[in-house]
């Protein structure tokens, strides 16, 4: 146990280290220009001494990419079943969601502006543009390939079509469920700072940047990379997190004893 | 040629066409409540049409199915069913698989799970009641399988080549389990194999069937005392009736 946590853990975090090593090094040994690039303790500097200012925009950034992630999350479901479970509807919307994702999202941001005005709201949609894609296309592809065999088994024992769903064709498709929501969550950061560079009437992180940029602050516009960065994998290590603890079956060869009233363990 | 008092399953005129492949010709054929039938013959036969009719999956071209005198023709929810392929879920323990068919239909409740828990200790898998399929051998999770059949209460059990894909050794264990469970329970079974060293050894009465078009060529009585065992399988009744079987198979290849 504890040497898979060391493993998991550890060498991703060691493989990180190796990046800002490099980093150090390259900037060190070709002599870099600060102007060009910072060292990383410079950019980790520039987000420390600025915290009290940058917290509250971290806040706005991670607030539009829940909003927008969860409601593109549940569309994109809501849509893969309804198009897996209705032909017609597929073949009408499927063209339409495609076209929608070759829509340039950084063209698109203004006009959502236009539309919406400044404030949270096309934020919002830009991030659920870009997340509801992947959860839509990959729970449509699930539902698609469960074992009729196992649909014709729960036919047989005369399960109505619901149970069979709820019961069968959901938990068959939990893992290009989380595919697509895992893809959703590396962009949805992506979404949020488009959305903010178009739409910010006041103060957001990507606005921070720009401000940064045009002070030639470059270590506070590498730094605020950086959080943007790390906001996007903590997302995406919620989503790795929820789909570890709701898949218990593909880590584990026994079930934890389960804390339903009633249920007692077996008696070996 | 059956006395028809304790007829459980009954098929009549069942047939069906899938294009221009007659699958299976019309058909009639009757089960005694009990019995342990064995159908056996080679693919393209019919007999997987005959028992997705049965199960009601699928609907035939004309005929009846009759269960305890009532019509189920194109109906589900009336037999119990098992293929080759386990069908155990992943995502759901040993005993919550077992319970399976009762949550796809209705809440599980306690009894439900503890009738389940009963049976796998019963029958050899009372320790692995909290383990999920994937730790489970193929000999096992057929058990789980047919467990899962056998906690629907229902009277009729189809099982399609349930032993097919196991070796040799664990096949012989499965059959001769499946035959004490079936002494114990006393249901009805409905048995599809192309084997017939295990049509034979496990049936009362064997329905031999050939392809083109699907169809029933004969109808024997199983002779073999039981309780069978190893022993059984050298005895010259059952050399007998395996070279009658191999017969019909083949003379109808020819």
């Amino acid at each position: 146990m504890r040497r898979r946590v060391l493993l998991n853990v550890g060498v991703p975090i060691l493989s990180l280290l190796l990046v800002l090593g490099v980093w150090q090094l390259v900037v060190v040994g070709f002599h870099v220009a600060s102007y060009i690039a910072p060292r990383p303790r410079e950019a980790i500097t520039s987000v420390t001494s600025q915290w009290s200012t940058l917290w509250p925009l971290i806040l706005g950034t991670i607030r539009e990419t829940i909003y927008g992630y969860l409601i593109g999350a549940v569309l994109g479901f809501a849509l893969g079943v309804v198009m897996a479970k209705i032909p017609v509807v597929q073949r009408l919307v499927y063209p339409v969601i495609l076209v929608s994702q070759a829509v340039p999202v950084i063209a698109l941001a203004p006009v959502l502006v236009i539309i919406l005005g400044f404030g949270i709201v096309p934020k919002i949609v830009i991030v659920t543009w870009i997340v509801f894609f992947p959860v839509t296309v990959n729970v449509l592809d699930g539902l698609g390939h469960v074992d009729p065999d196992l649909k014709n088994l729960a036919r047989v024992y005369g399960a109505s079509r619901w149970r069979t769903f709820v019961q069968i064709e959901v938990p068959a498709s939990t893992t290009p469920l989380f595919s697509g929501l895992k893809i959703g969550a590396i962009y949805a950061v992506t979404g949020a700072i488009i959305g903010e560079l178009a739409a910010s009437e006041g103060n957001s992180l990507a606005l921070y940047q720009e401000h940064a940029n045009s002070n030639l602050n470059t270590a506070a516009v590498y730094g605020t990379t950086i959080v943007m960065t790390l906001i996007g994998i903590a997302w995406f290590l919620l989503v790795v997190a929820l789909e570890v603890w709701s898949t218990p079956w593909q880590r584990r060869s026994v079930a934890r004893r389960r804390w339903r009233r009633g249920a007692g363990g077996a008696a070996g | 040629m059956v006395p028809v008092s304790t007829t459980l399953l009954e098929l009549r005129e069942v047939g069906k066409v899938f294009g221009d492949t007659v699958a299976l010709a019309p058909t009639s054929l009757a089960i005694e409540e009990g019995s342990f039938v064995a159908i056996v013959g080679p693919s393209g036969c019919g007999k997987s049409t005959m028992f997705n009719v049965i199960a009601g999956l699928l609907r035939p071209d004309g005929g009846d199915v009759v269960l305890r005198g009532a019509p189920i023709t194109a109906s589900t929810g009336h037999v119990g069913y098992m293929l080759q392929k386990d069908l155990l879920v992943p995502w759901r323990t040993v005993e919550d698989n077992i319970t399976m068919a009762t949550r796809l239909t209705r809440r599980v409740t306690d009894e439900d799970r503890a009738e389940a828990r009963r049976v796998a200790h019963q029958y050899g898998l009372g320790e692995f009641l909290r383990h999920y399929p994937s730790a489970l051998s193929g000999g096992m999770r057929q058990r789980v399988a047919f467990m899962r059949t056998l906690v629907t209460h229902q009277e009729l059990l189809l099982l399609d080549e349930p032993f097919g894909a196991l070796d040799a050794q664990t096949r012989l264990e499965m059959q001769e389990w499946l035959l004490r469970v079936w002494k114990d329970t006393g249901r009805t079974v409905l048995f599809i194999t192309h084997d017939v060293d295990e049509s034979i050894f496990l049936s009362d009465r064997i329905v031999v069937m050939s392809p083109r078009p699907g169809r029933v060529v004969a109808d024997l009585a199983n002779p073999l005392a039981r309780p069978r065992g190893i022993h059984t399988l050298l005895e010259p009744d059952f050399i007998a009736l395996k070279a009658k079987v191999l017969g019909l198979l083949h003379g109808e290849e020819a």
